[in-house]
């Protein structure tokens, strides 16, 4: 009897210990499962709101205001020359990339003469991707500033004086908007009140963007990338290196028998009127 | 008569597990703040330019375009998420292991473009996309992820850290 007793009485005491051992391992795995799915929650919410707000927050790749005289399906290229020249070069250039300074030092008067003669019809992509790598806003603020000398009618002349300008890669001056203002003195009628503004406003700085993550989507990966005709030509065409005197003439080769565009000069007067051009493209200040 | 509460009942009524000391939790929240250093920067790098982000993820030269942008635009507030859940210390061991996971194939992605011979810059601090080829540092790439590996794996294995979250919630 007291033997049965006992046993009895262990068994419920067993089973009591059981239970409660059972409660608190649910207890612990239904803890478990909040907690685990508190952090998938927090993480799903996290890069929801992410994509959200980084999608309101990026600018769009088609520009809601493009310079005057802009080409190019969404208007993102800068045309120099007159636009009936027979060959067209290609330049992608970084404000702060310096061999793209490097470059302009050697080639612009070629290109300047090329483009005054009615040889070759520029189109300019003005690429801001510098200042990913390296810390300061003189990609972004110095190709806003081309635009803005872009709509005033002075890109090729302003161009020019900045890259002349060019400070080391390291250093952000183009970043500060008084010294992109203060290289437009060098070109007649530029320094105005409404460059300054467009300046100080990173009025283009959309069209910026657009322009750089058209090249993002593009097969080029450094600049200057230079084309002739769609031909790279930077640094070798084919074999030959390239220097001012072949660059002259392999345009002179590529125009051989063509009908020469428009002599100008400056770039920008002679309206761009050929099949060069593309379709939704007002003439840079023509008249 | 059994004594009351023999010691044979008392197992399952102490906390399970191997006791940790409590030097080794103490090192577990200093692995967990470090971890969450490294995700919140990594994440903070990634924020500013969203183009930026997404040429980075581009530049690898994997994924479709159309994953492109939500992979760029999701990925720094993932790593956002990772810290702020390691600094409170909500559910260490799981935020380990998705730490864990996201750094392999952080790994994968760096080995791959190396392999084949893709010049980029991994992107994981910000910045990202092509580089010239004399300026890529595939190597402490690798090396620098997996040494994030080894503090993620520490708190796989020993979760229990002290000042957590999931400290509080079990006592």
């Amino acid at each position: 009897m007291s033997e049965k007793n006992r046993e009895g009485k262990r068994t419920a005491r067993e089973r009591m210990l059981e239970q409660r051992a059972a409660d608190e391992a649910s207890s612990r795995r239904r803890k478990k499962l909040i907690v685990g799915g508190a952090v998938l929650a927090v993480i799903a919410a996290a890069v929801i709101a992410g994509v959200v707000v980084q999608n309101e927050r990026s600018k769009p790749e088609t520009p809601t205001a493009a310079p005057a005289g802009t080409i190019g399906d969404k208007n993102l290229v800068i045309p120099v020359g007159a636009g009936n020249a027979p060959s067209v070069l290609t330049v992608y250039e970084d404000p702060r990339c310096p061999a793209c300074g490097s470059f302009e030092r050697e080639f612009s008067a070629t290109v300047d003469q090329l483009e005054d003669a009615g040889k070759v019809y520029t189109n300019y992509h003005l690429v801001s991707f510098i200042d990913r790598a390296v810390p300061g806003k003189g990609s972004k603020n110095g190709a806003n500033a081309l635009a803005c000398a872009q709509e005033a009618g002075h890109f090729r002349d302003y161009h020019d004086v900045l890259y002349r300008n060019q400070p080391d890669e390291t250093n952000d001056a183009f970043g500060n908007k008084a010294v992109l203002i203060n290289l437009a003195k060098q070109v007649d009628g530029l320094d105005t009140p409404e460059f300054q503004a467009c300046v100080n406003d990173d009025k283009f700085g959309g069209w910026v963007s657009s322009v750089q993550q058209d090249f993002d989507k593009s097969s080029y990966k450094s600049t200057p990338t230079v084309l002739l005709n769609g031909q790279p030509i930077y640094p070798k065409n084919g074999t030959e290196e390239i220097t001012p005197a072949n660059l002259a003439k392999w345009v002179d080769a590529a125009n051989q028998g063509k009908q020469l565009g428009t002599a100008g000069s400056h770039g920008q007067t002679p309206a761009p009127t050929s099949a060069a051009s593309e379709a939704n493209n007002p003439s840079p200040t023509a008249g | 008569m059994f004594p009351e509460g023999g010691s044979l009942m008392a197992g399952p009524a102490v906390q399970p597990g191997k006791p940790v000391s409590a030097w080794s939790e103490w090192v577990g929240t200093a692995v967990r703040l470090g971890l969450a250093v490294v995700w919140g920067w990594a994440g903070l790098a990634k924020v500013a330019d969203p183009a930026e982000a997404a040429q980075a993820v581009r530049a690898y030269e994997i994924l479709p375009e159309s994953l492109v942008k939500p992979i760029g635009y999701g990925l720094p507030f993932l790593e956002l998420a990772l810290a702020l859940l390691l600094v409170v210390g909500l559910g260490v061991r799981l935020v380990a292991g998705v730490s864990a996971l996201l750094l392999l194939v952080f790994i994968a992605g760096i080995t791959s473009a190396w392999a084949r011979g893709i010049s980029i810059d991994c992107g994981c601090f910000g910045g990202g996309g092509h580089v010239d080829e004399s300026q890529t540092t595939y190597l402490q790439e690798i090396l620098r992820d997996t040494g994030f590996l080894l503090l993620a794996g520490w708190l796989l294995w020993r979760p229990r850290t002290r000042l957590s979250a999931d400290g509080w919630l079990a006592s």
